[in-house]
């Protein structure tokens, strides 16, 4: 028989075993019991994969209901990771989706490659035509991984309309994504990279939906654990009048030289109706990606000249300074000759008609836009006092229009002056006195003047929203006028300042902006530009008899020459357009239907679910 | 127990306990291996094969119960020689799969052989041991143990298993120490092929914690001695001198130590030393991957350490009851690798649950303990240690196998006794617990 020793051993072994299983049990124990929660939490992850969808943007509608910004169904490529899967593996899905989409298959490589290291879906391409969706439908079947979805994408039905206010979509630079990361964006989402698609960014994104698949792991989809339904974006109505903005847009475009800005106010409360700068843009052209270099297809013009382009006014300044002047208590009988230039010392001031306009009253004057009348006329009123009314009519200073680039212009009087540590003098005084000079002011705030001159003195704080119905039901946002300033004068110096605007338009240079029907008055004005010919202004504003003015507007074509020639009509088609009227047809025949009928309703969204 | 007294029948011998844990285990391991293989594309096929193999074992179990076990200890001579010729014959013909050259082809059934050889060194040990009882203490007896065994051991590592290889170490051990072998001899051989297996451990680790370590600090030493040179031999000689040290110290304080082990340890340390250089050296990069990633599992994800975190991460994620049959995403879908085979337990854990994997847990506990009873009860010193060395055996090779799915152990490529798929393994292992069988019901020498 077996010493006692060895049995003593055979105790030492079985304990041992023993505790060893006990060390296992404990562990497992640890695992499924105490670490239960997390182990579960890494399966779900390893098994499910979100494929995002973005969700329709809220949309963007006119002051009468006319869509102006709304999405569209688009077929996006998607690529889901499978584990362990190497370079090997993907060489030839890269080669393929580079055949069928046309790009390059290293860059795909790459993309598919960052997706593998991340275990997170990859967009490859976005907004496919339908024929490449579906020839890429059956490479599903032979490459795991494979997905397509169908998404919102942003859909502009006017394409090239208000294209700088509007703004447009676009890829995060990686300065934006590290400011919107926070805010629970993703890498590949696109935000509005400008104009008003920026401003309400927070307001009309909505949130994306999603879908929850289960993969194996070869990334392969099993079948769908959860559809999260998108929440569409809240709506913005906008002040805009399509047909004022369309008139103002193709205006701008046909006139001489194609590039300049306008902008149309209502008087009555600062509704922006048109803001129209050129050259535009397609932002439909932006999301759709070029096969070839796999970027936005065209190149922008960013710079929006209605409200960063900054011009001296030159004429259209006049009004202002024959305000001052009959406020502070000046006679319009009053005439002063004009041979053709006004000497000031050794100094020559030319009036623009070199040959001169004899004698000139108030009307005459600004009817013909006689400078020598109105260096007369603010040598006797002063600098000082012009530069008053130019800071109450808000030149100098931005509107506060609350657009990305806004500038301020330049005041330009004796204060304005003495800030900057120099004198005024007489020379000055009438250079002021024509809008010349170091005054410079944006189209946005010559329609602001525009429209104070219409409602007697009321500056308004321009501004495009009316409402903002909100998506999840908050109360709704509602704009109301805000005066940001009153002007300061006599109901006699506005009677004669309106007056003789009428009489311009009437008769005067402004004869091209003429609506018969219409009380129609306006200025017109030729900046002078050192660098090329000169820039073209009409400010005008127009209502119906008896009634106040339901338009004001300031146009501002670059180079144009002179502002009644090349401005006039651009001004004269928006407000038909505001009014409803057909070209050379009369406000007092009944009133036709809207131009522009509204666009057949673009087919809704599909459902998510489309993946099978 | 009155029926086999009046009738001195077998089957009141039987321990019936044992073969509940038996069958226990086989009905788990199929059930798990139903679900488990049922994503796999030869799913049929494997069915097939396993439901042979299985009747195949049950019936070599219940045979071995019908001879007297003593007649493997008579026939030693031959077993010793089929299990060489065995492992030489897969060498010459065996067929390769994933870089082992591991399998026999047999009559249309692939076999293999290297688990058969393994209960085959416990018999032919057994015997050994027993007929040299009386010198079991000697270190000679110590060396011809190993010397027995070092052939067959060689000729799989030529394969080469480093996982199969690597079980037959506690099996011998535990059979040495059960046999009554001499503690201090052992701790030298054993502490020898410890150090030497440990070397390869630590450089790795130095290497995947530390890789850019300044070479005079302790890992970057561990580095440089890691390969033949100067610092391994000053290491070496650093040793001689604390050991000297040390000795001179003892007399010093007069305490009574052995003067051998002063001059042994050094030796045996720096031989292990060499030895696990050499073996660092000639390790392929699958089996260092395997220590990357024990020792850092989040290094390489993708990688080795991929399979022991998705093992985790599915036996995790089972909870207390399980996902259900069928219904384990990580093993449905594919993120477990091997689930059929080697990390089968990692199914059962996702699958069934703590309770699940608890009970095969316990059901081997069980199963060790009667074992260890049978071994206790066996009526000779030749059953007693081929119930050790079958003891020792499994038990290493399943807290290897569940050590390994639970993240406590390295990634070793050996299958879970009785529940992983795999024919040979099947019929071996039940064959060899029907040896235990034999030994319990023969315990009292009447038959």
């Amino acid at each position: 028989m077996k010493p006692d020793s060895t049995r003593g051993r055979l105790s030492i072994l079985w304990g041992v075993i023993s505790a060893a299983c006990v060390v296992l049990g404990l562990r497992l124990a640890q695992l499924q019991i105490l670490d239960a929660a997390y182990y579960r939490d890494a399966a779900e992850r390893n098994r499910s994969q979100i494929i995002y969808q973005t969700a329709p943007r809220g949309r963007f509608y006119d002051r009468h209901g006319e869509v102006l910004a709304e999405n569209r169904g688009a077929f996006t490529l998607i690529f889901l990771p499978g584990k362990n899967r190497v370079r090997r593996d993907l060489e030839p899905l890269a080669r393929e989706l580079g055949r069928q989409l046309g790009q390059d298959p290293g860059d795909l490589l790459v993309t598919l490659e960052q997706a593998e290291r991340d275990q997170s879906a990859a967009r490859l391409a976005e907004n496919l035509p339908p024929a490449t969706a579906f020839r890429l439908w059956e490479l599903k079947t032979i490459y795991p991984g494979i997905v397509l979805i169908e998404e919102a994408r942003r859909y502009y039905p006017y394409g090239r309309f208000a294209s700088h206010l509007l703004g447009y979509m676009g890829k995060m630079s990686p300065r934006e994504w590290r400011n919107f990361k926070a805010r629970g964006y993703r890498a590949d989402q696109r935000i509005g990279k400008m104009g008003l698609e920026a401003l309400f960014e927070d307001d009309l994104r909505g949130r994306d939906g999603g879908r929850r698949m289960e993969v194996d792991a070869q990334g392969r989809i099993k079948r769908e654990l959860e559809n999260i339904p998108w929440e569409a974006g809240s709506n913005v109505y906008l002040t805009l009048d399509a047909a004022v903005q369309r008139a103002a847009d193709e205006g701008l475009r046909e006139s001489v030289t194609g590039r300049g800005a306008a902008v149309a106010i209502d008087p009555r409360n600062g509704d922006i109706l048109a803001m129209s700068s050129q050259p535009d843009f397609d932002p439909n052209a932006l999301l759709s990606v070029d096969a070839k270099t796999g970027r936005p297809s065209a190149g922008i013009p960013e710079f929006n000249n209605a409200i960063a382009g900054t011009y001296p006014p030159g004429s259209t300044f006049k009004p202002i300074v024959g305000l001052a002047a009959f406020a502070k208590g000046a006679s319009p009988d009053e005439e002063y000759f004009c041979p053709g230039y006004y000497q000031l010392g050794n100094r020559r001031f030319k009036c623009w008609v070199h040959k001169g306009h004899g004698r000139v009253g108030w009307f005459k004057g600004l009817e013909e836009s006689c400078d020598v009348y109105f260096y007369n006329l603010g040598l006797k009123t002063g600098g000082a006092e012009i530069e008053r009314y130019e800071r109450m009519f808000g030149l100098g200073e931005r509107t506060n229009i609350s657009l990305r680039g806004e500038k301020s212009g330049h005041r330009f009087g004796p204060r304005q002056r003495g800030k900057e540590g120099k004198g005024w003098y007489d020379g000055d005084t009438l250079n002021l006195s024509i809008g010349q000079g170091e005054l410079t002011v944006t189209p946005l705030q010559m329609a602001v003047v525009t429209a104070a001159l219409a409602n007697r003195g009321q500056v308004w704080r321009p501004h495009f929203t009316r409402r903002i119905v909100y998506a999840d039901g908050r109360p709704d946002f509602v704009q109301h006028p805000e005066l940001s300033a009153r002007i300061d004068a006599t109901p006699r110096a506005w009677d004669l300042v309106q007056r003789a605007m009428e009489i311009v338009v009437s008769s005067g240079t402004g004869k091209s902006a003429r609506v018969p029907g219409l009380v129609v008055a306006g200025k017109t004005g030729t900046a002078q530009n050192a660098g090329g010919k000169d820039h073209a202004w009409f400010i005008v504003y127009a209502g119906r008899p008896g009634e106040p003015a339901k338009i004001a507007v300031a146009v501002l074509v670059a180079n144009g020459g002179h502002g009644g020639v090349s401005a006039a009509p651009v001004a004269r088609r928006m407000i038909l357009a505001r009014f409803g009227l057909a070209d050379a047809q009369d406000a007092r025949a009944p009133r036709p239907a809207a131009p522009g009928a509204r666009p057949a309703p673009p087919p809704e969204i599909l459902p998510a679910g489309a993946i099978r | 127990m009155s029926q086999a007294r009046a009738q001195p029948g077998l089957s009141g011998r039987v321990d019936w306990t044992f073969v509940a844990a038996v069958l226990g285990l086989v009905t788990l391991g199929t059930i798990a291996m139903l679900s488990a293989a049922s994503t796999t594309m030869f799913y049929q096929s494997i069915l097939r094969k396993h439901f042979i193999a299985l009747a195949l074992g049950l019936s070599l179990f219940t045979l071995t119960l019908a001879f007297n076990y003593q007649i493997f200890q008579d026939q030693s001579k031959p077993l010793y020689a089929v299990a060489v010729a065995l492992m030489a014959s897969v060498l010459v013909l065996g067929r390769s799969a994933r870089g082992h050259r591991a399998w026999l082809r047999l009559a249309g059934f692939s076999f293999q052989p290297a688990e058969l050889a393994r209960v085959l060194v416990v018999l032919v040990l057994a015997d050994f041991l027993d007929r040299r009882a009386r010198r079991v203490g000697e270190f000679p007896t110590l060396l011809a143990a190993l010397a027995i065994a070092a052939p067959i051991l060689a000729l799989i590592l030529k394969q080469p298993d480093f996982s199969t290889a690597l079980t037959f170490l506690p099996t011998i051990t535990g059979m040495l120490f059960c046999a009554g072998a001499d503690m201090f001899q052992m701790l030298f051989v054993f502490g020898y092929g410890a150090l030497a297996l440990s070397v390869p451990l630590v450089v790795t680790f130095c290497q995947v914690r530390f890789p850019y370590s300044p070479p005079m600090s302790l890992p970057g030493l561990v580095l440089s001695a890691s390969r033949f040179g100067w610092p391994l031999l000053a290491a070496m000689v650093l040793l001689a001198a604390l050991s000297a040290a040390a000795w001179l110290a003892a007399a010093w304080l007069r305490l009574s130590a052995r003067p051998l082990a002063f001059i042994a340890a050094p030796v045996i340390v720096s031989l292990a030393m060499l030895t696990g250089v050499a073996v660092n050296r000639s390790m392929k990069s699958y089996q260092r991957n395997r220590f990357v990633a024990f020792v850092a599992p989040r290094s390489d994800v993708q990688g080795a350490a991929y399979n022991v975190i998705q093992s985790r991460v599915a036996i995790g994620s089972g909870g207390l009851w399980g996902q259900g049959l069928f219904s384990g995403t990580q093993s449905q879908l594919g993120f477990l690798p091997e689930r059929h085979t080697d990390f089968i337990f990692a199914d059962i854990g996702e699958e069934m649950g703590f309770w699940g994997a608890g009970l095969v847990l316990g059901l081997y506990t069980l199963l060790f303990w009667r074992i260890v009873a049978a071994a206790r009860q066996a009526r000779d010193r030749y059953g007693y240690l081929v119930c050790c060395g079958l003891a020792s055996m499994f038990a290493f090779v399943v807290v290897l196998n569940v050590g390994m799915c639970v993240g406590l152990m390295p990634v070793a490529g050996i299958p879970l006794p009785l529940i992983s798929y795999g024919g040979s393994s099947l019929v071996v292992n039940l064959f060899s617990l029907g040896i235990v069988a034999n030994v319990y019901a023969r315990r009292y020498a009447l038959l």
